[in-house]
């Protein structure tokens, strides 16, 4: 029986393992995905180049540009998960390519592909308008 | 099912108080007592993929507080939220409750809700009611459960469309802009030819981004759980949309008013709350 991860780190490398030991790199993940047609550099692109360059990130290694196309667009739609053959969590996987994409998972920065910052003043608008639509009262037992 | 459980609202559903207060309304109709939870203190971290030491320590702080609520059943509203619980944050912390989402403790509930939707929704002699509907969010099959709510109410005719769109809700497309351009233009077709009165919304971010186009288009955008109160004959108020709609800057910031513009610190309104108010939503 595997061992609970003990960080997010540590659950992250099992998941990595896991989908480097099972991925045929066949390219069903990419042919189901929605959102292809939204990026011009996807619409000539070979699905196991792509998937192949999404395994690259997962590696701490820059994938290939097609790769970092899909990443950009993804949305979660989910359909990539219902087309893996071998029951891999297809968008996790991009999600974590993306996260190593961003440089959070060993990539150098100089390397990284995509922003890893979130909205601008993201926490501060959430409390912002928490102060508008809830109550003192309610923030303190709710939200502290 | 719990007869307690913890509401996980999350955060970004703060800008709507409305539906924050009307999913409590609805699940203590069906027999639930509630504790709510959520606002920037039980992030779940779906935000922090640039950084993980955050997004980790966030994800086991949020755990540890439910744990001590000893409810063992949290309800999640936001399906980020529950997605990111079921992918990431469950697989390293101890998490001692069950995870289920509001719209399915609901629907588990709805004879008890029925008997309570008295008040016929009002459009001459029938509201039409379209679901806007997303196919991403796979871990719950989310649009058929609200569809059977709506059912419920008397005076509501729910027009069937085809129209789903990708991703889990409206703000995983902001990435895409095109693709939001495209739902929402995909929205407005579907309305005109269902002649649909209401376009309800599931989650909160397409009510966020959907809701202005009642400034341009010939019906409303209400989340279903309004709908939902406003047939137990308690309606509510969307501040959110209210304040989209206002039209210019000086009307925004009347509508507002100086009070809430000082709670929410004047700095910060002009520089990425007014913004987000002026935006229209582009088809």
């Amino acid at each position: 029986m595997t061992e609970k991860a003990a960080t997010l780190r540590d659950h992250l490398d099992d998941f990595i393992a896991d989908t480097l030991s099972r991925c045929t790199r066949c390219g069903k993940c990419f042919e189901a995905c929605p959102m292809t047609r939204y990026s011009d550099g996807l619409s000539q692109a070979e699905p196991k180049a792509v998937v192949s360059g999404v395994l690259d990130w997962l590696q701490q290694t820059p994938g290939n540009a097609e790769s970092v196309a899909w990443l950009k667009v993804c949305t979660q739609s989910s359909r990539c998960i219902e087309a893996c053959p071998e029951g891999i969590n297809a968008m996790k996987m991009v999600r974590v390519g993306q996260m190593s994409a961003m440089g959070s998972l060993g990539v150098p920065a100089a390397h990284a592909a995509m922003s890893g910052r979130e909205a601008k003043d993201f926490f501060r608008v959430i409390n912002a308008f928490s102060e508008t639509q809830m109550t003192s009262d309610e923030i303190d037992r709710w939200q502290r | 099912m719990a007869d307690k459980v913890t509401f996980w609202y999350g955060c970004n559903v703060v800008r709507h108080g409305d539906i924050i207060h009307s999913a409590i309304t609805l699940l203590e109709a069906v027999g639930i007592e509630v504790t709510p939870a959520g606002g920037a203190g039980y992030c779940c971290g779906t935000a922090k993929d640039g950084n993980l030491r955050a997004a980790e320590g966030m994800g086991k702080r949020t755990v540890e507080k439910f744990n001590a609520h000893g409810t063992g059943q949290v309800v999640s509203w936001c399906p980020s939220c529950y997605r990111h619980m079921n992918a990431f944050m469950g697989e390293y912390t101890d998490a001692q409750f069950e995870l289920s989402s509001f719209a399915q403790l609901l629907h588990a509930r709805r004879d008890v809700l029925a008997a309570k939707l008295t008040h016929r929704a009002s459009n001459g002699n029938k509201r039409k009611v379209m679901l806007h509907k997303h196919f991403g969010f796979h871990e719950v099959d989310v649009n058929p459960l609200v569809e059977d709510l709506l059912r419920l109410i008397p005076g509501v005719e729910l027009v069937e469309t085809a129209v789903s769109s990708p991703g889990h809700m409206c703000s995983a497309l902001a990435r895409v802009p095109a693709s939001l351009k495209d739902a929402t233009r995909a929205v407005c077709d579907a309305a005109a030819s269902t002649k649909a009165h209401t376009v309800a919304t599931v989650f909160h971010s397409c009510q966020r981004l959907l809701c202005a186009l009642e400034g341009s288009e010939p019906f409303k955008v209400v989340n279903y759980v309004n709908l939902l109160t406003e047939a137990m004959g308690l309606p509510s108020q969307d501040d959110y949309k209210d304040w989209k709609l206002a039209g210019s800057e000086d009307a925004v910031i009347a509508k507002v008013g100086e009070a809430r513009i000082a709670a929410m610190g004047e700095k910060l309104f002009r520089e990425s709350i007014l913004p987000e108010l002026l935006r229209r939503p582009s088809k």
